[in-house]
C-alpha cells in the first residue's frame, strides 16, 4: 500500500512537471506519424518527407511564437497576414539594392515598425484589438499593393536572384527559425516581458496592482509579435521565392496556421513548455494535413479533420473550470 | 508597545454616493497585532485597501512613522514597508511560484534586461523552506497548487521583506487548521520583530485570542478600540451591531400569517465546496430572508434555486411538481433571479435599457419568431416607468445608469415577466436610501399580490425589516431559523452567523 502511494505521488509530481508536457507532445507527434505512416506507407512519413514537413512547420511556428505574446494577454491581431505580405515585399524591394542585408532588415524592420504602430494605435484608440487590427489589415494590404508598384525590376515581388534564396532551405532556414525559438525562450524565461505578459493575461487588475505597467507591456507585446512576424516573412518569402500583394482581406488566411501553434503554446503553458508546444504543435498540424493529402482526402475533409484534431487536443489539455467564463 | 507606527487621520473613502470609510482616525502601535472587526460592508477591507494602494484615498491621510504615506499600488506600498494578504485569491495563474512571490520586484534579479531566473527560483525556494512550506516547489507553475497552498505563498509574498505593517484580510477562512497555525506563527514572528499586523477576521474568538487590541468599524465609522484581554465576544458583537435601528423603510406589520400553500420546495441541495444539504419550503406571499456572513453559501443558494449552479445535487421543486434544473427551465416556470454581482451577472452593461428589460420576455412578445419593435418599446417603457428608472429614454445604455437604477432595470425585467417567485440576492447592495425605499415598497406590494420572494442579504436590518422568516447560514449550511417578530434583533441573528 505504501509503495502504491509513493508511486502515485511520484506520478502526480511528474504530471505537473514540464517533462510531462514534453512527453505528451512527443507521444502525439509519434502517434500521428505512426497513424498516417501505417495507412499510407509509400507516400507519407519517409525521412525525407518528415524533414520537409518540419521545414514547412517552422515558418508557422515562428509566427506562432510572436502571436503567443498577445494571445496570452487576451488580445488578438488580424493584421499578421497583411504584415507578412507587406514585410516580404519591402524585404524583396530592399534586396534588389542591398542583397541579403536588404532582405533581412527589410522584413524585420518593416515587421517591427508595423508592430509598434499597431501597439500605439491600440493603446491610443482604446478599442478592442480585433477591431483595430482588422482596420490595419486593410490599410497594410493597400500599402503592400503600393509597394509592389515601386519594384521596377520586371519581377515585382519575386526573389528573382537565385543567390538570395538561402533562407528557403537548410541550413539557413533552421538557423533563422532556431534563433527565433531561442529568442522566444529567452524572452519568456529570462526577461520581465514574459512574466508580465502572462501576469496581464491572468488578471490585468491584479497585475496593475503589483506595479506592472499594463499599457507598456501590451505595446511591447505587439512589437514582439510583429518582430517574429518579420522573421516569418523572411522565411515565407524565401520558401515561396516571392510574395504576391493581395486585397480584400485575403491576407487573413495567413493568420491561422501560426495561430494553431499558439493555441498549443497556451494549452501547454501550465507545463512550462510553451515554445516546445508551439514548434511540435505546428509540426503535428502540418503532419496531419500532409497525411490526409497522402490519403487523397478532399480539402474540405482535410480542413475538417485538422480543425477537429486541434480543438480536441487544446480542449483536452486546457479545459476551463466548470462555470468559468471562457471568452 | 507604546510607539505609534501608523496613524490614519480623518480618512474617507467614497464610491460614488456610498461612503465606505467615514472619518476614521485610528492608531496602530509598534509590535502589536491589531484586530479590525465589523459587519460586512463596515469598511474594514476598504480601509486597508486604501492603506495598501488598492483604492485611492478620497480625503484624509495615513502617517507611517510620522511621514505621510500615499501609495498607488501594492508594490509601492511594499516599498514603504506595508503589505497585504487579501481575502480573495492574490496570486496569478500562469506564473511560477517564484514569479508570483517576486512579481513587481524582479529588479533584484536583473542584470540589465536579463532576469536571473535560476537565482530567483533559488531565493524563492529558500524562503519557502524557511517558512516551513517545503512541499511547494518555487520553479513550478502555481496552477499546480491548491487554494490553501497559494494562500501560504501569498503569506511569503507579503512578509518575506520584513514589512513594518502587514494586513491579514480575512485570510483564515481559506486555510485549514494547520494553515491557520502557520499564519499565526508568522503573525507572532512579525510582532516579535517589532512590526505590526492588522488582522481582519469574522471569527471573534480567533481575533480575541491572537490580537493585542481590537478596533470596531460600523457603517464605515470607527466605533472604538478595546484591549483584547479585557473584552469578550459578546461585547464585540454588541459594539459591531449596537447602532439604533433606522427601520422607517421597512414593513411595520407583525404577526401576519403566511399562506400554507407551498410554492417551492428545496430538498437536500448541495453544491460541491459551496453549500451542503440545504432544505426549506417557500410559501405563497412569503418573503423569506437568507442571511449570514459573505462566504456562508447564501449567494450560491440563490443560484442553486435558479438552476445556475454547477454540480448541484438535491432537488428544487415547484408547486406543480416541476423540478428546476436549468436557468431556462426556471424562467419558463416563473422564477426570477437578480444576482448580487449586478454588473456582470444581472444586467448587460453595453446594451440598452429596452433590451435589458425585454430579454427574458422576447418569446412572449414574438409573433412566429418575428419581433414587434413597437411592442418591445411600449413593454420596456411601461415597466421602466413603473419602476421610476431615471433615464433619458429606453434606448439609453445601462452602463450610463447608477447602481440603483441598474437594479431597477433588473427588477423591471422580472416585473415584466410577471414572475411568481423572485430570488433577489442583495437587492439593495450599494444603492441609495431613496431607491432602497422604492425596492422595499415594491417587495411589499409583490407580497400582497401573492408573489413569493427569497431575499438574500448581508444586511441584518434589511432581513429583520422585510422578512416573514429568516434562515441564517454558516459554513454552507442552514444554522438557524427565525420567524418575524418584534423582539427579534440583530444580536439573535449574529449568534447563528459567527
Amino acid at each position: 500500500m505504501h509503495r502504491i502511494n509513493i508511486v502515485s505521488e511520484s506520478f502526480l509530481k511528474f504530471k505537473t512537471s514540464k517533462y510531462f508536457g514534453f512527453l505528451v507532445l512527443v507521444v502525439m507527434t509519434l502517434f500521428f506519424w505512426g497513424f498516417f505512416r501505417l495507412l499510407s506507407p509509400s507516400n507519407f512519413g519517409t525521412s525525407r518527407l518528415v524533414i520537409s514537413y518540419f521545414q514547412t512547420s517552422i515558418q508557422y511556428a515562428v509566427g506562432g511564437c510572436g502571436l503567443y505574446f498577445i494571445v496570452v494577454m487576451g488580445l488578438f491581431d488580424f493584421s499578421v497576414g497583411a504584415n507578412i505580405v507587406l514585410s516580404s515585399l519591402v524585404g524583396v524591394l530592399l534586396s534588389r539594392q542591398f542583397g541579403y542585408w536588404g532582405l533581412i532588415f527589410g522584413c524585420l524592420l518593416c515587421g517591427t515598425l508595423i508592430g509598434a504602430f499597431n501597439g500605439i494605435l491600440y493603446s491610443r484608440l482604446r478599442i478592442p484589438s480585433m477591431i483595430v487590427t482588422v482596420g490595419l489589415m486593410l490599410i497594410l494590404e493597400s500599402v503592400a499593393n503600393y509597394v509592389v508598384t515601386l519594384d521596377k525590376s520586371g519581377f515585382p515581388g519575386k526573389l528573382s536572384n537565385s543567390n538570395i534564396l538561402a533562407f528557403g532551405h537548410a541550413p539557413w532556414n533552421y538557423l533563422a527559425a532556431g534563433i527565433a525559438f531561442l529568442l522566444m525562450v529567452f524572452l519568456l524565461r529570462f526577461t520581465k516581458t514574459g512574466t508580465y505578459c502572462n501576469a496581464i493575461g491572468s488578471d490585468e487588475l491584479v497585475a496593475k496592482n503589483m506595479g506592472v505597467n499594463v499599457e507598456r507591456y501590451k505595446f511591447i507585446g505587439f512589437v514582439l509579435l510583429h518582430f517574429f512576424v518579420g522573421i516569418m516573412a523572411l522565411l515565407t518569402v524565401s520558401y515561396g521565392r516571392g510574395m504576391l500583394a493581395v486585397t480584400g482581406m485575403s491576407s487573413m488566411d495567413r493568420n491561422f496556421k501560426p495561430l494553431m501553434g499558439t493555441f498549443f503554446g497556451v494549452a501547454f503553458k501550465k507545463y512550462g513548455c510553451p515554445v516546445t508546444a508551439i514548434v511540435l504543435g505546428e509540426f503535428i498540424i502540418i503532419m496531419i494535413f500532409n497525411g490526409l493529402v497522402a490519403l487523397n482526402v478532399p480539402t474540405t475533409i482535410n480542413d475538417f479533420v485538422t480543425g477537429a484534431v486541434l480543438l480536441t487536443i487544446v480542449s483536452l489539455t486546457n479545459r476551463g473550470l466548470k462555470g468559468s467564463v471562457v471568452k | 508597545m507604546s510607539d505609534v507606527i501608523l496613524r490614519s487621520e480623518n480618512l474617507y473613502k467614497h464610491f460614488g454616493i456610498t461612503t465606505a470609510v467615514n472619518d476614521v482616525s485610528l492608531e496602530f502601535e509598534k509590535g502589536e497585532i491589531h484586530g479590525l472587526i465589523g459587519e460586512n460592508g463596515s469598511g474594514k477591507s476598504t480601509f486597508c485597501s486604501t492603506l495598501c494602494g488598492i483604492y485611492p484615498i478620497s480625503s484624509g491621510r495615513f502617517l507611517l512613522e510620522g511621514k505621510e504615506l500615499r501609495v498607488r499600488s501594492q508594490v509601492e506600498a511594499n516599498r514603504h514597508g506595508v503589505s497585504i494578504i487579501v481575502q480573495e485569491m492574490g496570486t496569478l495563474p500562469g506564473l511560477t511560484v517564484a514569479e508570483n512571490i517576486f512579481l513587481g520586484e524582479e529588479d533584484k534579479f536583473m542584470h540589465g534586461v536579463v532576469k536571473n531566473t535560476g537565482a530567483m527560483n533559488r531565493e524563492a525556494q529558500r524562503l519557502l523552506e524557511s517558512y516551513g512550506f517545503k512541499h511547494i516547489i518555487a520553479s513550478k507553475m502555481i496552477d499546480n497548487y491548491s487554494f490553501e497552498d497559494r494562500k501560504l505563498i501569498e503569506i511569503i509574498k507579503a512578509t518575506y521583506f520584513t514589512p513594518k505593517i502587514v494586513v491579514v484580510d480575512e485570510t483564515t477562512t481559506a486555510l485549514s487548521q494547520s494553515g491557520r497555525e502557520e499564519l499565526f506563527t508568522v503573525m507572532d514572528r512579525i510582532k516579535n520583530g517589532g512590526n505590526t499586523v492588522i488582522f481582519i477576521s469574522h471569527d471573534l474568538e480567533e481575533v480575541i485570542d491572537h490580537t493585542d487590541r481590537i478596533s470596531i468599524l460600523r457603517d464605515g465609522s470607527l466605533v472604538g478600540t478595546v484591549k483584547s484581554s479585557e473584552t469578550s465576544a459578546d461585547e464585540l458583537k454588541r459594539l459591531m451591531v449596537g447602532r439604533e435601528l433606522t427601520n422607517r423603510y421597512y414593513r411595520t406589520d407583525y404577526g401576519q400569517s403566511v399562506s400554507d400553500e407551498i410554492v417551492l420546495s428545496v430538498d437536500n441541495v448541495s453544491v460541491p465546496g459551496e453549500i451542503q444539504d440545504i432544505s426549506f419550503r417557500l410559501h405563497k406571499g412569503e418573503i423569506l430572508g437568507i442571511g449570514g456572513l459573505s462566504e456562508c453559501g447564501m449567494h450560491e443558494t440563490g443560484k442553486a434555486i435558479f438552476g445556475a449552479s454547477y454540480g448541484r445535487k438535491g432537488s428544487v421543486t415547484l408547486k406543480g411538481g416541476y423540478e428546476v434544473k436549468s436557468i431556462p427551465g426556471a424562467i419558463k416556470h416563473s422564477i426570477a433571479y437578480a444576482s448580487k454581482d449586478r454588473d456582470t451577472e444581472s444586467v448587460i452593461i453595453a446594451n440598452s435599457i429596452r433590451d435589458n428589460i425585454c430579454l427574458p420576455s422576447l418569446a412572449d412578445m414574438s409573433n412566429h419568431a418575428l419581433l414587434n419593435n413597437g411592442k418591445l418599446d411600449s413593454f420596456a417603457k411601461k415597466f421602466a416607468e413603473l419602476m421610476s428608472v431615471k433615464m433619458t429614454g429606453i434606448d439609453q445604455y445601462v452602463s450610463a445608469l447608477s447602481g440603483g437604477n441598474k437594479q431597477k432595470v433588473v427588477l423591471s425585467r422580472w416585473l415584466g415577466k410577471d414572475s411568481d417567485i423572485l430570488v433577489l440576492d442583495s437587492p439593495t447592495r450599494g444603492i441609495d436610501v431613496k431607491v432602497k425605499a422604492d425596492i422595499y415598497a415594491l417587495m411589499s406590494e409583490l407580497k400582497a399580490r401573492g408573489k413569493s420572494i427569497i431575499m438574500i442579504s448581508e444586511e441584518l436590518q434589511e432581513l429583520l425589516g422585510m422578512s416573514d422568516r429568516i434562515l441564517i447560514m454558516k459554513d454552507g449550511r442552514i444554522n438557524g431559523e427565525f420567524i418575524r417578530n418584534q423582539n427579534l434583533g440583530e444580536k439573535d441573528l449574529i449568534t447563528k452567523m459567527v
